[in-house]
């Protein structure tokens, strides 16, 4: 006889135990399935070499939604922000540094050394991101509207969105609308002269997509960061005891409000009758019936993979198969003797180095870097986004010791020739001889390494083609439409099968938005 | 000195949209003044005798997306126009297979088969789909587009009505027209077929006159732009005018003069007059000063408010947003007379396939490295080149037994990377594109007469075209409809009072389409409603 419970969640990755918090505080009874020893997903601590710890995957906490931290009194349950004052340093090749402050004037102070006309720009371009990200964050923490047939509520919620969207006032307004799909190469050109700077703000457009510069739509990927962070560059927010902690004290949390959760559990079925979601069954056999089940993990692998297809109409099935998600990032972590010492970093404030670290110095860099991955190869000449955590957290590293946690964008999960397994050790060369041409010393200090490739991501983590975002971050799978077009509301065409992950809307990292929405939209269905 | 006459309207520029503008207004009464710096009328849309004998449509050499209603309204055909169809597409491979669609269902469907008989199948959903597409986005061209910052409640009805009608759509075709307004030519394609030629040959026609790659999201709507293409009320038929592109100029002015206008070549503008606030007339390059009450200009934005406007008549924020306006033109055009017709490996000897467009689009991959080199400042290497030979369907163009090869070739940026500059390339582009035809044709190096380049910067040059863009200004998203050229300037009027806008630089845009020139005169005469 199987196990009956109210609600089961397949995955405790941030966002499933956020929707695990919500359901539980509101009286339901979610058990937690978590495929890993450990919740969390992509946000997660683990040792990697002994006495170095490091943020495995995802190193930046969010930006967190503010209701998130303050609904889950995640820091009662022991999560420690660290949020150093220089967010990002971009490096040149040339041996020059660009910090930038999270403080707009210090950040326009560190320009000027560059160009005064932009350390004027930059204050300008932050007020517009500002406004626009005010708008924007509502949209995103609503519940996409169901367009063939809204309802009083969703034209609510549209209009609100609507006047607050004339409220910005003609310019912003249409700043807004011409934004979003441009490039935004063309969007930091039209502000700035510094190619440096161009950069390292172009490089929150294109991050963890499949997008060069010059893409257009990449301004999109840039707002909708922006909405949570105005900071044209980002800032840097870490976990004190690295990103697991994050969901560590969500988990605790979850629990304290009630849930469950049970890890080394592998859910491999979803099983349905008569068009709805029964209960699910583990790789040991074992069934677990649910009221309601709500997976976590990607729409790919829920509805592809977990769910027999026959349940689902062929038409559905197409679209989803070509639901976009071509994962680009790697990630390297390195345990290191010392600090490197970075060129560029001379004269300069050591903490330049304890934010994150931007390597791409061009627009035309980063382009090149992307072109290469088009035609299923690596970048030669990767951007990187490095941090070392352990400046701001001893306690990640023994002592005097560091470590290096690096994002390498583009690795394409389809290589042209070979698998992964073979290319593996060479990503890993060519970013550590990237880095070492801006910190000389840096192949010295290295003790250990650990490189997870697309691939990793998608065996070992679950994300399906390792795309870090569970889906492309485009306008036709944004908002209404993400994943697909009438099924962006957390619900699929099984009944009692919600979906709570980035795969949802909002879907933009780190923030916890799609685990809340979703839970706010299976409450309603009692 | 100032000239005695005073019109009602002066339209610079006379291409065709300038000259639709001009038919209108005189057809309404106005007393209408058109004045062209080139020395022949069409624009981008004319015939030239470069070589004696042979008669080049120089720039535009197709024609599809020419309004219905306009071709009535001025009565063209009784003028002169007769468009003779183009029949299919044939792209030649470099393994000497081909891939020879044309406007025969069941050969197409055959051709296609051998390829896959998957994609044969989904050929026909896709031409139904694109259909649905199209029926929603054609009212949206005959519209005003409206300012979404406004309160004008009128304003907000038609914005209503475009939602409306997206509305009214099934969810499939919403589902389709969201994605094609948003996803690269190729992620699009990709949802449908699977053969690798058939994809790249299809997505050429998302990036023309565009400086994007067919992997640039945003590139799935200009696709749908040239399936618009509609001669008596059928989509998706492209054809010739009988004398080349400049038939069709020559018939719009011909309509044009029979209403009253009177149309002046050779006379160049050197100043539009503004008098507190207004505009009041032109000077021309000669001195002349010719007074109007109303000024539509039908060249591009920064011809207009930039080179044409003394400083301090337009706020700063419009400057800046005119000089934002991106043109960055990204073709050119390499046009051969030739001694006899080229014999492609793939299919060798003349025949039907010679007789539509020939299109060198081998591969996705072709495609995408042809814009890889463009982005860093490079003629394409191996360019994406459309051909046409009008000699085999209007012998009228060439003397008897020669022939006519008109190659619009991408991508030829207009900016080239620091130390190459277009008037040393230029030679080294029209062998390029030698190179790459003889490829496929070995035999075209021993048949050329002459030749003919056009290099973007000879399209600024010649024909006025910004930055050598055949759009006046790309078409990307961010500069469509209310966005086009200027948010808050998309209904044709400037800051200027009296002065309009009538190029393919405002809504619905590039093409010989005449959709411009035919709205702006309709809001002109909304605000100048008295008669001369």
């Amino acid at each position: 006889m199987a196990d009956q419970r109210d609600v089961v969640i397949i995955g405790g990755g941030h966002n499933g135990l956020v929707t695990a918090f919500c359901l539980a505080k509101a009286g339901r009874k979610p058990l937690v399935l978590e495929r890993r020893p450990q919740v969390g997903g992509a946000a997660i601590t683990e040792e990697f070499h002994p006495g170095f710890r490091c943020s495995t995957l995802s190193h930046s906490a969010g930006p967190l939604l503010p209701q998130v931290v303050r609904d889950m009194q995640l820091e009662k349950h022991g999560l420690k922000l660290i949020a150093p004052e220089i967010g990002m340093t971009a490096l040149s090749p040339d041996g020059r540094a660009l910090a930038l402050h999270n403080d707009p004037q210090k950040a326009a102070q560190s320009i000027s050394a560059f160009s005064q006309k932009d350390a004027a720009k930059y204050g300008e371009f932050q007020q517009s991101l500002t406004k626009l990200g005010k708008v924007l964050s509502k949209a995103l923490a609503m519940i996409p509207p169901n367009i063939d047939d809204p309802s009083k509520a969703d034209l609510w919620s549209m209009l609100e969105t609507a006047r607050g969207v004339r409220n910005l006032g003609k310019k912003d307004m249409y700043r807004l609308l011409r934004w979003g799909p441009m490039a935004v190469a063309d969007l930091v050109g039209e502000f700035f002269e510094t190619e440096l700077l161009r950069a390292v703000v172009a490089a929150r457009g294109i991050f963890g997509t499949f997008l060069g510069p010059w893409s257009a739509g990449s301004s999109l990927v840039l707002l909708l960061r922006a909405a949570g962070d105005a900071h044209p560059a980002g800032s840097a927010f870490f976990a004190e005891g690295g990103s697991g902690a994050i969901t560590q004290a969500m988990a605790a949390a979850a629990q304290q409000a009630g849930a469950e959760i049970r890890t080394g559990v592998e859910v491999i079925e979803v099983r349905v009758k008569n068009g709805a979601a029964t209960g699910v069954v583990l790789s040991n056999g074992e069934e677990i019936n649910a009221k309601a089940i709500v997976s976590n993990a990607d729409p790919k692998r829920t509805l592809l993979k977990l769910v027999d297809p026959t349940h689902l109409s062929p038409d559905f099935v197409t679209k989803l198969q070509h639901y976009r998600m071509p994962g680009t990032v790697a990630k390297v972590n390195l345990a290191l003797s010392g600090l490197p010492e970075f060129t560029a970093l001379n004269g300069l404030d050591a903490n330049a180095l304890a934010g994150r670290i931007h390597i791409g110095p061009e627009i035309d860099y980063l382009e090149r870097a992307f072109d290469e991955s088009k035609y299923g190869n690596f970048s030669k000449q990767p951007y990187l986004e490095v941090a070392i955590p352990s400046i701001s957290d001893p306690s990640l590293a023994p002592e005097n010791r560091h470590v290096m946690s690096i994002y390498m964008q583009y690795a394409p999960y389809k290589l042209k020739d070979g698998g992964w397994d073979k290319q593996r050790v060479p990503l890993g060369d060519t970013v550590v001889k990237t880095l070492a041409q801006y910190a000389p010393n840096l192949p010295e200090l290295i003790v250990s390494h650990q490189i997870i490739t697309p691939q990793d991501l998608e065996d070992t983590y679950g994300l399906t083609h390792g795309h870090i975002f569970h889906g492309e971050l485009a306008l036709d799978q944004f908002f209404t439409m993400r994943p697909l077009l009438d099924w962006a509301r957390y619900r699929t065409p099984i009944e009692n099968l919600y979906l709570c992950g980035s795969g949802t809307h909002p879907g933009v990292g780190l923030t916890g938005g799609s685990g809340a929405n979703a839970a706010r939209e299976i409450l309603k269905k009692r | 000195m100032p000239s005695n006459t005073k019109y009602d309207v002066i339209v610079i520029g006379g291409g065709h949209n300038g000259l639709v503008n001009a038919a209108y207004l005189a057809r309404a009464g106005k007393k209408v003044l058109v004045l062209e710096r080139r020395y022949v009328l069409g624009g981008a849309a004319c015939t030239e005798e470069v070589f004696p004998g042979f008669k080049f449509s120089v720039c535009s050499y197709v024609v599809s997306l020419l309004r219905p209603e306009i071709i009535r309204d001025l009565d063209l055909p009784r003028h002169g126009l007769e468009i003779l169809p183009l029949d299919g597409t044939f792209t030649p491979m470099p393994n000497g297979d081909y891939l020879w669609r044309v406007n025969d269902h069941g050969k197409t469907h055959r051709e296609i088969a051998r390829h896959s008989k998957l994609d044969a199948e989904a050929y026909d959903e896709f031409g139904k789909a694109m259909q649905a597409m199209c029926r929603f986005v054609k009212p949206i061209l005959g519209m005003v587009p409206p300012d979404p910052a406004t309160l004008n409640p009128k304003e907000l009805m038609k914005l209503l009505f475009v939602g409306r009608r997206f509305q009214a759509m099934n969810s499939y075709d919403k589902y389709n027209q969201v994605q094609l307004m948003t996803m690269s030519a190729i992620d699009f394609l990709d949802q449908w077929f699977e053969t690798d030629v058939l994809k790249a040959t299809m997505s050429a026609s998302g990036i023309i006159g565009t400086f994007l790659g067919v992997r640039s999201p945003g590139t799935a709507y200009v696709l749908l732009h040239h399936y618009m293409g509609e001669i008596d009320g059928a989509f998706r038929s492209w054809g010739f005018a009988r004398g080349g592109t400049g038939a069709i100029s020559n018939a719009i002015a011909d309509a044009a003069r029979e209403a009253g206008v009177e149309i002046r070549t050779q006379s160049g503008i050197s100043q539009i007059i503004i008098k507190n606030g207004k505009a009041k007339g032109v000077v021309l390059a000669n001195g002349d000063e010719i007074y109007a009450d109303v000024i539509s200009s039908s060249i591009d934005p920064r011809q207009t408010f930039i080179k044409l406007m003394e400083k301090g008549h337009l706020p700063d924020e419009f400057i800046e947003e005119v000089n934002r306006y991106k043109f960055r033109g990204s073709s050119g055009k390499v046009n051969l007379a030739l001694d006899a017709l080229p014999n492609f490996k793939a299919m060798p000897g003349p025949g039907a396939h010679l007789r539509g467009a020939i299109s060198i689009s081998p591969s996705v991959e072709y495609m995408e490295r042809a814009y890889d080199d463009a982005k860093y400042g490079n003629f394409s290497r191996r360019p994406y080149i459309d051909m046409v030979i009008p000699t085999l369907t209007d012998p009228s163009v060439a003397p008897p037994g020669k022939h006519i090869l008109s190659c619009f070739v991408q991508y030829a940026p207009y900016k080239l990377r620091p130390g190459l500059d277009w008037d040393s390339q230029k030679e080294v582009f029209g062998n390029t594109v030698i190179d790459t035809i003889a490829e496929h044709a070995p035999n075209i190096k021993d048949i050329i007469l002459h030749k003919q380049v056009v290099t973007p910067l000879d399209l600024e040059r010649e024909w006025g075209l910004s930055e050598g863009n055949i759009f006046q200004g790309e078409l990307s998203l961010e500069q469509l409809f209310f966005l086009r050229p200027v948010p808050g300037y998309a209904a044709f009027r400037t800051p200027i009072k009296n002065l309009y806008m009538c190029g393919s630089a405002t809504h619905p845009g590039g093409g010989i389409m005449g959709g411009p020139g035919r709205l702006a005169a309709l809001e002109i005469l909304k605000d100048h409603k008295g008669a001369a």
